[in-house]
């Protein structure tokens, strides 16, 4: 072929021992060597240390090289730190490619050691041949809006909302309610500082409404979204609020009042009513009220009172908004027991942690529930949580705490109540185990229960009866009866499959929104330009949350700030000549990158590259063989199957070479070791007392790094141990082991 | 299946008790008590069991008088649940249960009642020494009849049917079979911790303790024994007299000890003294203190003239043998031995 690459460099790396203990690198670099096209092989003792990035980097720029495979760890770790080496060289980043020799090699038979070298050659010929296909490539550049769409305006959603406009992003905020603040405003106070979650909704929706570059949409439901990164286009329903403006707050009243259509309110999950002009709490925002339609039955009463403010006509509408990006803030549902579950629904006075919290919020000085005075109170922990064999496996991370800091709430307010907490271990992490200690201090009993032996709630008398199999008491059976027994129940995903069709964001075992990664990418999703943060990703306290948003709306904000995004280049391409559209492809792609277009009087398939995320996926059902993924095409893939079954041709080593490297130290019939030379000074060496690793370098005059080297492999072999001493420079000591 | 009695714990504080509910669970004490072991596991067991407010459990438990009290456990506690003081409140609530006269109890938890008794005690000594025409020689005659009266009477009104309860409660009661052949066995155990204490001995903190114990309780059976059958404060003998003057000079030196530590909470099992604690050292200090000044003036003639001094000694003797021995913290000498009694012959069984 033409334009194949012939100045290849090769980098095996040592992985200081991970790699060389099992592979034989100086045999791998004698057959690679001979590869076509490899103008250099080098061996290196960690690939990734400054030194011999600054090594490569040199070498690349002196030989002129126009390949390089580098052969260590997982790409997962290293791919974009060897890319920045292949940029500084100035070498196009994709004519570098990556062999895994560590997982995919030494690791995974570290108990073959002859077939590991074997395999790490076969790996690492596979790359070589790669290489000399290899494209030189540039990013993809995209246009962008700089406008967010934040979904959800929860705390999360506000204050992600507020972050991007003060960073210069216009927001749309859109909420399905007609109230912000979401599970916030319906906590009450929170821990530590006993602020109730209503005055955060306040604080924040007053900077939502400072800012002029944030729309905010309450009754607003998306509806479909199109495009992709940077060009996301949304249509949104709008419901209206059926007022205009308000009264003041004497008329309001009124009319609150006069409204005689009723039904449960939710806000307070279904302990009260609520009519049909309502808002959630008083102090809810936006002020304005909201007329119900589905429960108005227009009997006209309102307009009675407050006419020409209130428009029962008013239309609902559909509005197109476009942006850059999209922020998920969607958040959770508290679980929903089911009947039965603990008595809930058949025992009366068995309510939710969430419902027991409006409870104390709605009471005055007597806590009162169904017309009965409550003392006695128990709180059943993990219900619909950590759930080994249901549904919900997670652990909700809040309600341990949230139960107990609502127990010290309501004793707190409730003076002669008292508290029983039936749990599966207290976990009030972090500052949050002062509450324990609060809850404890002012008297609250705690039972401890295992999955195994769930505790039972029935009916004795109009009270509940508590059952539980006391770990704490020797797993004895302990019964009370309560006033009220409160499910502390946990956190789960929406049940809004709406959202998760349109936006075709991924969710785990768990309903949840998934990210790239746990750990390294939390707040992005495989959609690029998605990003989800706060409780619609994993249970998260409101610290998290902000944490999680914070971080989303800074990655969403340096991706369309600057108007162009740079996306992979290894995306599929459609050769229009082959391309006779079956719209196979189409069917099948999880992405929404195919589209349809006219080339040359047919109707051919299109890869909307902003879209396409080189899964590869479309190739194999391709009838007429049109598509291939850049740098992966069949040809590239086949090279590399050549290379890697082409059998490796050892050479007959000697002894001198055997005792060269560890790697060569078995001898596999008589599974006897032959060390090497300095392996057998060192052992020497130790023979009369226990030495430091410098001592030992001195002694035999060699550098401190090959003995620490030898060192290491004969601890690991169990022919030398550590001693718990050090000398006077504080050097560890070692001895020989007998 | 046990009934939760959140109300246990509240009435165990006045027996002395703290904050139990501070307690998580997390066995430190029973780790790091020396005594605490497989059969007897304490006092985590006990705590929790306050806690719920087991009675029965801690009722038939002979866990509270297996604690000897060094105090580690409080010491150690992350949570300062103190439950060697938890321990040594259940001792007290023990006591009062076993007690069928329920003023055990009352004078544990009341301390103004305590106080009441104390003074009709001694309203009733100084009434009958007035019946009596405040004549020494009579006074001591009955002071010495007195003492025989009230041993017997005590132990076999009071102390012999509260040991009979204490039975039922341990092992009738929850219907461990001991087989009679147990009871001789054990004999002798309860006779060597009795005399010895010397559970006392496997607790960590300083073999003085269990010494200056020892001395004292046989200092004291001894100054029984040489005023009751000896008659010290009547004889003539050199050599008993002198053996009532060590025997008195050892009672009120070692508690005067016991006392200053008490005051100065030097150790942790000084540090929380109840009512009755008070009662008890002080009271024995008293009982050797005065015996020996009485017998002083015996001997230097000048017990006719000071008559007050007899009539302080009766005082003291009297609420002692009336008040302490059988409701007050006395009783714990023999509680404690009858536990390592019914320990030791159930323990082939448990």
């Amino acid at each position: 072929m033409e334009n194949q690459k012939s100045k290849i460099g090769v980098y095996i790396c040592h992985c200081g021992g991970n790699i060389s203990d099992y592979v034989d690198i100086e045999k791998v670099k004698n057959l690679i060597a001979r590869e076509e096209g490899v103008h250099l092989v080098n061996n290196m003792m960690f690939t990734c240390s400054d030194s011999a990035q600054v090594d490569i980097v040199n070498d690349i720029k002196e030989n002129n090289l126009d390949g390089m495979v580098v052969a260590s760890c997982s790409p997962k770790l290293h791919l974009l730190t060897f890319r920045d080496v292949a940029k500084r060289a100035g070498l196009n980043q994709y004519n570098y490619i990556h062999a895994n020799i560590r997982e995919q090699c030494s690791w995974a038979h570290s108990d073959k050691t002859e077939l590991a070298t074997d395999k790490a050659v076969r790996i690492i010929r596979a790359a070589i041949s790669k290489v000399r296909l290899s494209e030189t490539l540039e990013q993809i550049e995209i246009p962008a809006i700089n406008t967010a769409v934040v979904v959800g305006a929860g705390v999360s959603g506000m204050r992600s909302a507020i972050e991007l406009a003060d960073q210069g992003t216009n927001v749309y905020l859109i909420e399905k309610d007609h109230f912000v603040g979401g599970r916030v405003s319906q906590w009450g106070k929170l821990f530590p500082t006993e602020e109730p979650g209503e005055n955060l909704v306040e604080r924040l929706y007053h900077k939502v409404k400072e800012r002029e570059n944030i729309t905010l949409f309450t009754g607003a439901e998306i509806k479909a979204v199109n495009g992709s990164v940077g060009n996301f286009e949304l249509d949104v329903h709008i419901t209206p609020r059926y007022i205009n403006g308000m009264c003041d707050e004497a008329i309001q009243d009124q009319v609150l009042k006069a409204c005689h259509a009723e039904v449960d309110d939710e806000f307070n999950f279904g302990l009260t009513k609520r009519k049909a002009i309502y808002k959630n709490y008083p102090n809810a925002y936006p002020e304005t009220p909201v007329v119900d339609m589905d429960l108005c039955d227009k009997c006209g009463e309102c307009l009675k009172i407050c006419d020409g403010r209130i428009t029962l006509d008013q239309k609902e509408e559909n509005i197109s908004i476009k942006a850059g990006a999209i922020l998920l803030n969607t958040g959770f549902d508290p679980y929903e027991p089911k009947e039965g579950e603990y008595g809930y629904k058949q025992v009366d006075n068995v309510i939710t942690l969430q419902q027991f919290k409006r409870l104390i919020e709605s009471n005055g000085d007597k806590l009162v529930y169904n017309g009965k005075k409550i003392r006695d109170i128990a709180y059943i922990y993990c219900v619909g949580s950590r759930d080994a064999k249901g549904e919900n496996k997670h652990c909700s991370r809040y309600c341990c705490t949230s139960a107990i800091h609502t127990a010290v709430d309501a004793k707190t307010k409730f003076k002669n109540i008292r508290n029983y907490h039936v749990t599966r271990g207290i976990r009030t992490y972090g500052k949050q185990e002062t509450l324990f200690t609060d809850s404890s201090r002012q008297g609250d009993t705690y039972f401890q229960f295992f999955e195994g032996a769930m505790p039972t709630v029935e009916n004795e008398n109009g009270k509940a009866l508590i059952k539980v199999k006391d770990a704490l008491t020797q797993n004895e059976d302990i019964e009370f009866t309560a006033d009220l027994v409160v499910l502390v129940t946990g956190m789960v995903a929406r049940k809004d499959e709406n959202l998760v069709n349109i936006f075709k964001v991924p969710v785990g075992s768990d309903k949840f929104y998934n990210e790239i990664h746990n750990k390294l990418r939390p707040v992005e999703t495989v959609i690029e330009g998605l990003f989800i943060a706060g409780g619609c990703q994993s249970p998260k306290n409101i610290r998290a949350t902000m944490a999680s948003t914070l971080a989303a709306s800074a990655k969403a904000n340096s991706l369309i700030q600057s108007g162009m995004i740079a996306l992979e280049p290894i995306v599929a391409k459609v050769n229009p000549e082959l391309c006779e559209w079956c719209g196979a492809c189409d069917d099948l792609c999880t992405y929404n990158a195919f589209e349809k277009v006219e080339y040359e009087g047919k109707t051919v398939a299109k890869v909307n590259e902003a879209m396409c995320k080189g899964c590869g996926a479309c190739t194999p059902v391709c009838p007429t063989n049109a598509i291939d993924v850049v740098s992966l095409s069949d040809t590239e893939i086949e090279t590399m199957i050549d290379s890697f079954v082409r059998d490796v041709e050892f050479a007959t080593t000697t002894t001198e070479e055997k005792a060269d490297s560890f790697a060569e130290v078995v001898d596999f019939e008589k599974q006897v070791r032959v060390l090497p030379e300095l392996s057998q000074r060192i052992l020497d060496s130790l023979e009369t007392e226990p030495k430091a690793i410098p001592d030992i370098a001195k002694e035999l005059g060699v550098a401190a790094d090959d003995v620490l080297y030898h060192l290491m492999s004969l601890r690991k072999y169990g022919m030398i141990k550590d001693t718990d001493e050090i000398n006077e420079d504080e050097y560890y000591l070692y001895e020989l082991k007998k | 299946m046990s009934r939760l009695n959140p109300d246990f714990s509240t009435k165990l504080k006045k027996y002395g008790a703290f904050d139990t509910s501070l307690c998580y669970n997390c066995g430190n004490c029973t780790a790091i008590c020396s005594l605490s072991d497989k059969k007897n596991s304490f006092p985590r067991m006990m705590v929790r069991a306050s806690v719920i407010g087991m009675e029965d459990k801690i009722t038939s438990s002979l866990d509270p008088w297996m604690c000897y009290y060094c105090g580690e456990c409080s010491t150690s506690c992350p949570r300062q649940a103190n439950p060697g003081e938890l321990m040594m409140s259940l001792r007290r609530w023990l006591s009062a249960k076993y007690d069928w006269t329920g003023l055990s109890g009352l004078l544990y938890r009341s301390l103004p009642i305590s106080l009441l008794a104390f003074l009709l005690t001694a309203v009733a000594v100084i009434f009958y020494s007035f019946k009596l025409n405040f004549n020494v020689e009579t006074i001591m005659h009955f002071g010495h009849q007195f003492e025989m009266f009230a041993i017997i009477t005590v132990f076999a009104i009071i102390i012999l049917p509260n040991v009979f309860r204490m039975w039922w409660s341990v092992i009738i009661k929850p219907k461990v079979k001991v087989p009679l052949k147990a009871y001789f066995k054990g004999a002798g155990d309860l006779f060597v911790h009795m005399f010895t204490q010397k559970r006392t001995l496997g607790c960590d903190d300083s073999q003085a303790r269990w010494f200056m114990h020892m001395v004292l309780v046989f200092g004291y059976l001894a100054l029984l024994f040489t005023t009751v059958v000896l008659d010290w404060l009547g004889t003539d003998n050199m050599f008993i007299i002198i053996l009532g003057y060590v025997e008195s000079i050892v009672i009120f030196a070692i508690t005067f000890i016991f006392m200053a530590g008490r005051i100065k909470r030097n150790k942790e099992l000084n540090k929380f003294s109840q009512p009755s604690d008070w009662f008890f050292v002080i009271w024995l200090f008293l009982m050797g203190f005065t015996a020996f000044i009485v017998r002083i003036f015996i001997d230097l003639n000048i017990i006719e003239n000071n008559l007050w001094m007899y009539l302080f000694h009766l005082i003291i003797l009297a609420q002692w043998a009336v008040l302490i021995v059988p409701f007050g913290k006395w009783t714990h000498f023999i509680y404690r031995s009858f536990a390592m009694y019914f320990d030791k012959i159930t323990e082939t069984i448990k």
